[in-house]
């Protein structure tokens, strides 16, 4: 059996030192050696099965957990069943003969889901293949990440759940494969691996971003572009308030002109000390997209602009110190984020993968953020940066833009979104600082959402509003896959029952 | 020579001070490309000075079969306190470590 006990009952802490599960009993499912994909995932989704019908007889709560990375404790559940997936992390080619006709073979791939971002990603560029959008940080698992909406940050591309063309869930009722009605795989090799084809538009959607909620993910069709560049250029600038106007706009190519390259950016990330946001320079990261070339002069993560830990070194400092908060912040930006390479450098290039980075948090930290349609940032951001430093909020604040996302619980819902975080060092100032800012987005009557996986305090009557529409279908769904109110429960937490997803 | 007893004295207090902010100090060994696992810690301590030393459990973990990720040296406050209490001769630290997943092959369906 591939899931084993990992010792007694006991207490399990999240990657960012955010949440505590008490009581807990662990369990890993691993990855086996068999000679096919299929068979492994066939073995493993049946074990999953059996180990969910014996913690419903012990009466526990189950959770998966990943690389554990969300600090919105979605993740936490005591005197609880955990099952670790990060050692289930095999990823497979996919044989033409697998998918339904039609359906391009080479670009998907088969990936368990304890497989990281990171993984994953090294597993398509050996193939010359790329994901097209990810987030800031790759130690999260793909399934994790898109469980939860992590938002991308490729200006024409949505989140990472959209790079998802089937899933694999285990429920105690069954083991499921769902996918779009259109179909992808075939019929014979879904039943191989032990699923029974679910083909259906609204469970899809819901299935692309469950939160934890539906069942257990087991392995995951992932979807890729061929393999591409990116040249990055970075530097501090003073920022034009007037530049607001153009990002809103959409004038990426204009902003781009105005502080990097004369070129149409394919990514923008504008990192602001919120003490006085156009006064001090802000942080600017552009990354421009090229054909993939072999012969490429190798880069480090470093050189290619990934990382930014040493920024969360200061918490207590930014904490205990508020007169200082603004020139201590800039400090943290200065050191804090990986210098260059700016416009006039050698230009330096990698792939999508190697410009991400498996941070490791030294400090405790605060994640936050709120996605607005990009039509608002102009009123929003000063107004969100004031409110924010008023109230002694002791991070930087970024700003990335994405389309819409898919998936019916995707935060990124505008038509054209602009990404606001609040990431850096946790304190209790900081998280009231942001509560502010939330009432204040309210008060101003400015539409958005937030982020399932950071820790942004919502309740099931915000998310009801939030989402409208959209989260009476995902519960719609959600009961057709999960139409026993006992399994409903035993995907559960306080979390997410608070969230209204799993009562 | 009153005054050189205080700066002695200031000296001493500084240089304890010094000790006790060090000894906290995050010593981080990682691999290049990590694919982590849960963190786990355990409490070794230093005796007489370094003559010997104690692990308070045998350093293993339950998933390290594929070696380690990274590794953390460092002491807790309380840890930096019992040990300029005691002149040095019990050090406990702190040792955190992260077991690698593995990486396997890309595999056929």
């Amino acid at each position: 059996m591939p899931i084993v006990k990992l010792g007694d009952e006991g207490r399990w802490t999240n990657y960012h030192g955010t949440g505590t599960c008490e009581a807990a009993t662990r369990f890993a499912l691993r990855s086996g050696d068999a000679e096919r994909g299929r068979d492994e995932i066939a073995i493993a989704a049946k074990s999953v099965q059996d180990w969910l019908g014996q913690a419903e007889a012990a009466k526990r709560r189950v959770r998966p957990l990943g690389a554990g990375w969300s600090p919105s404790n979605v993740n936490i559940c005591s005197q609880s069943w955990l099952l670790h997936t990060r050692r289930f992390n095999r990823c497979f080619r996919i044989g033409a003969n697998e998918v339904r006709p039609g359906v391009d073979a080479s670009a998907l791939m088969l990936v368990e889901a304890g497989a990281l971002v990171d993984e994953v990603s090294d597993k398509f560029e050996e193939q010359g293949r790329s994901l097209w959008t990810s987030g800031a940080g790759n130690g999260q698992t793909f399934a994790g990440a898109a469980a939860t909406g992590t938002h991308g940050s490729m200006i024409a591309c949505g989140g990472i759940q959209d790079h998802i063309r089937a899933v694999q869930i285990v429920t105690p009722a069954g083991i499921h494969w769902i996918e779009p009605a259109a179909g992808v795989m075939s019929d014979a090799f879904i039943a191989a691996m032990g699923s029974v084809p679910l083909r259906d538009d609204e469970l899809f959607a819901a299935a692309q971003l469950p939160v934890g909620s539906l069942g257990i993910v087991t392995a995951l069709v992932v979807d890729s572009v061929p393999k591409f560049l990116v040249r990055p250029i970075q530097n501090l600038r003073k920022v034009d308030c007037a530049a607001l106007d153009w990002l809103a706009a959409g004038e990426f190519r204009r902003f781009s002109a105005a502080y990097a390259l004369d070129q149409d950016p394919d990514f923008v990330q504008m990192i602001v000390n919120p003490y006085k946001p156009f006064k001090r320079p802000a942080m600017l990261r552009f990354l421009y997209r090229e054909p993939w070339r072999d012969d490429y002069p190798r880069a480090t993560p470093g050189q290619l602009g990934a990382g930014y830990d040493a920024l969360s070194l200061l918490g207590r400092l930014l904490n205990d110190y508020p007169w200082a908060r603004g020139p201590l912040l800039q400090f943290a930006m200065k050191q804090g984020y990986a210098s260059g390479p700016d416009v006039d450098a050698p230009a330096v290039y990698g792939s999508w993968g190697e410009g991400l980075d498996t941070h490791r948090p030294l400090a405790d930290l605060f994640n936050a953020s709120v996605t607005i349609d990009r039509a608002d940032l102009a009123r929003a951001f000063e107004r969100i940066c004031a409110v924010y430093a008023k109230h002694g909020g002791s991070t930087v604040v970024t700003v990335r833009f994405m389309e819409r996302a898919q998936g019916l619980l995707a935060p990124a819902r505008f038509t054209h979104n602009a990404v606001i975080d609040f990431d850096g060092p946790r304190s209790q100032r900081t998280a009231d600082a942001y509560a502010h800012v939330v009432e204040c987005l309210d008060a101003e009557g400015i539409g958005f959402t937030r982020h399932w996986a950071k820790s942004c305090h919502l309740d099931a009557v915000r998310v009801a509003a939030d989402y409208g529409e959209d989260f009476r279908r995902w519960r719609t769904a959600r009961d057709r896959l999960l139409p026993d109110p006992a399994h409903r429960a035993l995907f559960g937490s306080e979390v997410l029952d608070n969230l209204g997803l799993t009562r | 020579m009153m005054w050189l007893g205080w700066a002695l004295a200031a000296l001493g207090f500084v240089l304890l001070l010094g000790q006790y902010a060090a000894g906290q100090a995050d010593i981080f060994l990682s691999i290049a490309n990590p694919r982590p696992l849960d963190e786990e810690s355990m409490v070794v301590t230093l005796k007489g000075w370094g003559f010997a030393a104690q692990a308070a459990q045998p350093f293993v973990t339950p998933e390290s079969d594929h070696g380690l990720c990274d590794v953390r040296v460092f002491a807790t406050r309380r840890q930096m306190l019992v040990t300029i209490a005691t002149f040095g001769f019990l050090r406990p630290v702190t040792v955190a470590w992260r077991a690698h997943a593995g990486i396997l092959p890309l595999g056929d369906v």
